[in-house]
């Protein structure tokens, strides 16, 4: 029985953002569809509304010609459209047969049978009656996968699946998946990996910033050209004056490694790289990819080696983040309302977070008011804060302001190294581009910046040199000038 | 027509402002209780509220009562103000009690001026103790604090139940719950002759100088205050951030310690089943009506601490029961939450045009 799949003219819009800007697909059971995109590029929100948990503005959903109202994740199942999240949605501490019958309306007994010949003719072998969190992340997938499957659904959806797998569970799921759209189910796979989309699916849509940019055969595309589309060559074509750079060394790090015992993290291995006085280095990469956890070895967050971290010739990898500062870096971290400040206390204070001996905020123990309300003042000035009230709890001001504070806070103390992550995620245009000249402003003063972002654009503007993180490991050293964006899309999906 | 508006910033003076129309309101569904109930609303109240403290015995008994509660309250601000939820200062408050119950014993019926300085250390010591559990658990197992500090409260009941009847127990004191009389230089003095209020209060003055202080002077306090936001920030700012939760139950433990060592050391003089009539619970009520200001929790105290008494003077001249005064506390709380929706939002009146 064939399924037919037809999205037609859907568009969300989120305050300041399109997610989905009339979007029409079709898709036909029998083949496995790709949808590509970078992060933001509107892929999650269209399968959200594939599967109900987000209603759009406008647009129909069609399966086999009929309009489908779907309000909630339950019509979705109602209407055999099964889901498996990038997060597991499961309950740890059940067993796994539990976890299976938790949404189901059958009988009992009937479903352990039917789930007993589901993993038969799949080939999966999971142990029903042991707790969930016993098993492994291809494992809990699985139950998953299965927990769709005991629905007989016409249309699987599986959104960043290979994102916690291991590369043997990568393959195994690849060969099940194959063998569902055999049997007459419609798979669409969510991913911006494109080894995976050639490797996998027949069909792929690319998105990007919202709209639908192509639909094609993967039998007429390769990496290169998939990178293209999904990156964009819109190039911005401000770019800051490349001057000469000096040569001299100002952080070098080397055999810098970092092992996480927890599963969700990435870790890193081999990192090796140095940054110059008056350079910036760009650290591109899809998120997950090892980037927080770089930002917070680089920031002494995560303390390493003494020695693998050598910075204006003192080897400082195993100080804390404070006794860093105090050798002048400074750090901009990604969330900027739950780490790089506290939304329920006054500007003034979160600026007194950027504080060090010679800071002189805390003397002996005691709040130095005076001089930390006086340094505000001179943040909110210098960088245009937009308040003139430095005891407003900073959760009043907006997401630029707030960044301009943050960057503002980091910058007054003239460091020579300013590493910044995602420095204008979720902003406006003109708080992006006033960061944007603050950061080129800083190189310019013969300054550093390590720059770690997923926004390529942003990447190849500001950076003097680019390299791209991949599953916790660096590439080489690319000089900017050299680097293509369709070149940096294949090296972020793991190509060469 | 009335519209309902969000501030665009939290007003500080009904920050201030809401605790005193919490109570207003508590009284007003106090007066239509005692009515539905068959008494008159307005004579009831000031039984309630102005008789019990209208003497010097009686503002002797409210001062009494207010000790405890405020140094729980101190102590449970450093927690509350860090996010960290440690309602179990009735357990805290207890094992302090133990504690310096069982080395004041140890110096029964002897004398020396070093003997009081180390039963008040002892209970200090033992809340402290006892508010780690909770603490530890947190910061390195992930447990939840809540539940963790709740049921300890009953654990420490029932260990001093056992003391009391087991043990400890008065050997010629014909099988009553209770332990020996302490020496009398095991015990806190007596401020006035014929009066019940002792040197406790002293500790608990010194509490809100130094809670004051702390907060708001020292980067300690800072620390505390963003550890308990976020941990997060706290690592970024490089702050030890583990170690402030388990500083700030433990001087949470301290104070909830003291207490207790205020209650047995004080006018009773020693160890016995009940003691304290959940002043550990009534003063988690106290820490937030005082707004966790250690000005507010003063002046918190004292209105909570006339619902013990009201409760007493009720029971006698009204024959209702003293759990009235529970309700009133609960009341409260419950008008306080309800009010602190002015911080976030206020009416706006708009004239309807015909």
């Amino acid at each position: 029985m064939n399924t037919n799949l037809k999205i037609s003219n859907v568009t969300k819009i989120y305050p300041g953002c399109v997610a989905n800007d009339n979007v029409s697909l079709e898709f036909n059971s029998g083949k496995i569809y790709a949808l590509l995109g970078e992060n933001g590029a509107g892929k999650s929100t269209l399968v959200k509304i594939l599967s109900g948990v987000i209603i759009p503005d406008e647009g129909k959903i069609y399966l086999n010609e009929n309009n489908l109202k779907l309000n909630s994740p339950l019509d979705a199942k109602k209407n055999d459209i099964g889901m498996v999240f990038q997060h597991f949605n499961l309950f740890e501490t059940l067993s796994v047969f539990e976890n299976l019958i938790i949404d189901s309306d059958e009988q009992r007994e009937g479903l352990r049978e039917k789930i007993d010949s589901i993993m038969s003719k799949y080939n999966f072998s999971i142990d029903l009656d042991i707790p969930v969190l016993n098993l492994s992340a291809g494992q809990k997938q699985k139950v998953e996968i299965i927990r769709c499957l005991i629905r007989s659904p016409k249309v699987l959806i599986m959104d960043e699946p290979t994102s916690v797998l291991t590369e043997q569970e990568t393959s195994e799921l690849f060969l099940s998946l194959k063998k569902f759209s055999e049997e007459g189910i419609l798979i669409i796979y969510i991913t911006h990996k494109l080894k995976e989309v050639m490797e996998l699916c027949d069909e792929v849509a690319v998105m990007r910033r919202g709209k639908l940019v192509s639909v094609s055969e993967i039998k007429n595309e390769n990496i290169e050209t998939l990178a293209n589309k999904m990156v964009g060559q819109n190039l911005k074509n401000i770019k800051k004056k490349k001057e000469k750079n000096s040569s001299d060394k100002l952080i070098n790090i080397t055999n810098l490694n970092f092992i996480s015992e927890d599963p969700f993290e990435t870790n890193l291995s081999d990192i090796n790289f140095s940054v110059n006085r008056g350079e910036c280095l760009g650290i591109a990469g899809i998120s997950g990819n090892g980037q927080s956890e770089l930002f917070q070895v680089l920031s002494g967050e995560i303390i390493s080696d003494k020695n693998s971290i050598e910075f204006n010739k003192n080897y400082i990898g195993d100080l804390n983040p404070q006794e860093r500062r105090e050798y002048l870096m400074a750090f901009s971290p990604e969330d900027r309302l739950e780490q790089a400040a506290i939304p329920q206390m006054a500007i003034f204070e979160n600026v007194a977070l950027n504080n060090y001996k010679s800071s002189n905020f805390f003397n002996n123990g005691l709040i130095n008011e005076n001089k930390i309300k006086e340094h505000s003042k001179k943040i909110i000035s210098d960088f245009n804060v937009n308040t003139d009230n430095i005891e407003l709890k900073s959760q009043f001001l907006s997401g630029g302001n707030l960044q301009k504070l943050i960057i503002g806070r980091e910058l007054i103390t003239s460091p020579d190294l300013l590493i910044c992550f995602n420095p204008t995620w979720g902003l406006d245009v003109g708080a992006i581009n006033y960061i944007h000249e603050t950061l080129i402003k800083i190189n310019e003063q013969n300054k550093s910046i390590i720059l770690i972002s997923t926004d390529t654009d942003e990447l190849l503007k500001l950076s003097d040199k680019i390299s791209v993180i991949h599953k916790g490991k660096l590439s080489k050293i690319m000089d900017a000038d050299e680097v293509t964006s369709e070149k940096l899309g294949i090296l972020m999906g793991g190509g060469n | 027509m009335i519209k309902i508006v969000k501030r665009d910033e939290p007003s500080r003076a009904i920050f201030f402002l809401t605790p005193v129309l919490a109570i207003f309101l508590t009284l007003v569904a106090g007066g239509l209780i005692f009515y539905i109930l068959g008494f008159k609303p307005f004579e009831a109240l000031k039984f309630f509220f102005i008789v019990p403290i209208a003497d010097k015995y009686g503002f002797s008994e409210l001062l009494l009562k207010a000790t405890p509660l405020c140094l729980i309250a101190i102590g449970l601000s450093f927690c509350f103000k860090s996010n960290n939820w440690n309602i179990g200062a009735e357990g805290q408050l207890t094992f302090g009690a133990i504690v310096s119950g069982g080395v004041a014993l140890l110096f029964y019926e002897q004398e020396g001026f070093y003997i009081l300085p180390i039963v008040i250390l002892a209970g200090a010591i033992g809340g402290m103790l006892y508010a780690s559990i909770p603490a530890i658990l947190k910061t390195y197992f992930n447990t939840n604090e809540i539940l963790v500090s709740l049921m300890l409260v009953y654990v420490s009941k029932l260990i001093l139940d056992y003391l009391v009847v087991g043990p400890w127990s008065n050997p010629e004191g014909f099988n009553f719950p209770e332990t020996r009389q302490f020496s009398d230089s095991a015990r806190l003095p007596l401020l006035f002759e014929g009066l019940r209020i002792h040197a406790g209060i002293f500790l608990a003055l010194a509490a809100v100088v130094i809670s004051w202080f702390i907060f708001y002077k020292t980067y300690l306090g800072f620390q505390m205050k963003v550890s308990g936001f976020s941990l997060k920030t706290a690592k970024y700012a490089g702050y030890k951030g583990k170690k402030m939760i388990i500083l700030v139950f433990l001087i949470s433990g301290a104070c909830a310690g003291l207490a207790g060592v205020g209650e047995i050391t004080g006018p009773i003089g020693q160890l016995h089943r009940e003691v304290s009539p959940d002043y550990g619970f009534t003063a988690i009520i106290v820490a937030f009506l005082g707004r966790l200001h250690p000005v507010g929790i003063i002046f918190a105290s004292l209105v909570v601490a006339i619902t013990y008494l009201g409760a007493e003077t009720a029971q006698i001249f009204m024959q209702i029961p003293k759990y009235t005064g529970q309700v009133f506390q609960g009341m409260i709380l419950f008008f306080l939450l309800a009010s602190d929706y002015l911080l976030f939002f206020k009416f706006k009146f708009i004239g309807s045009k015909k």
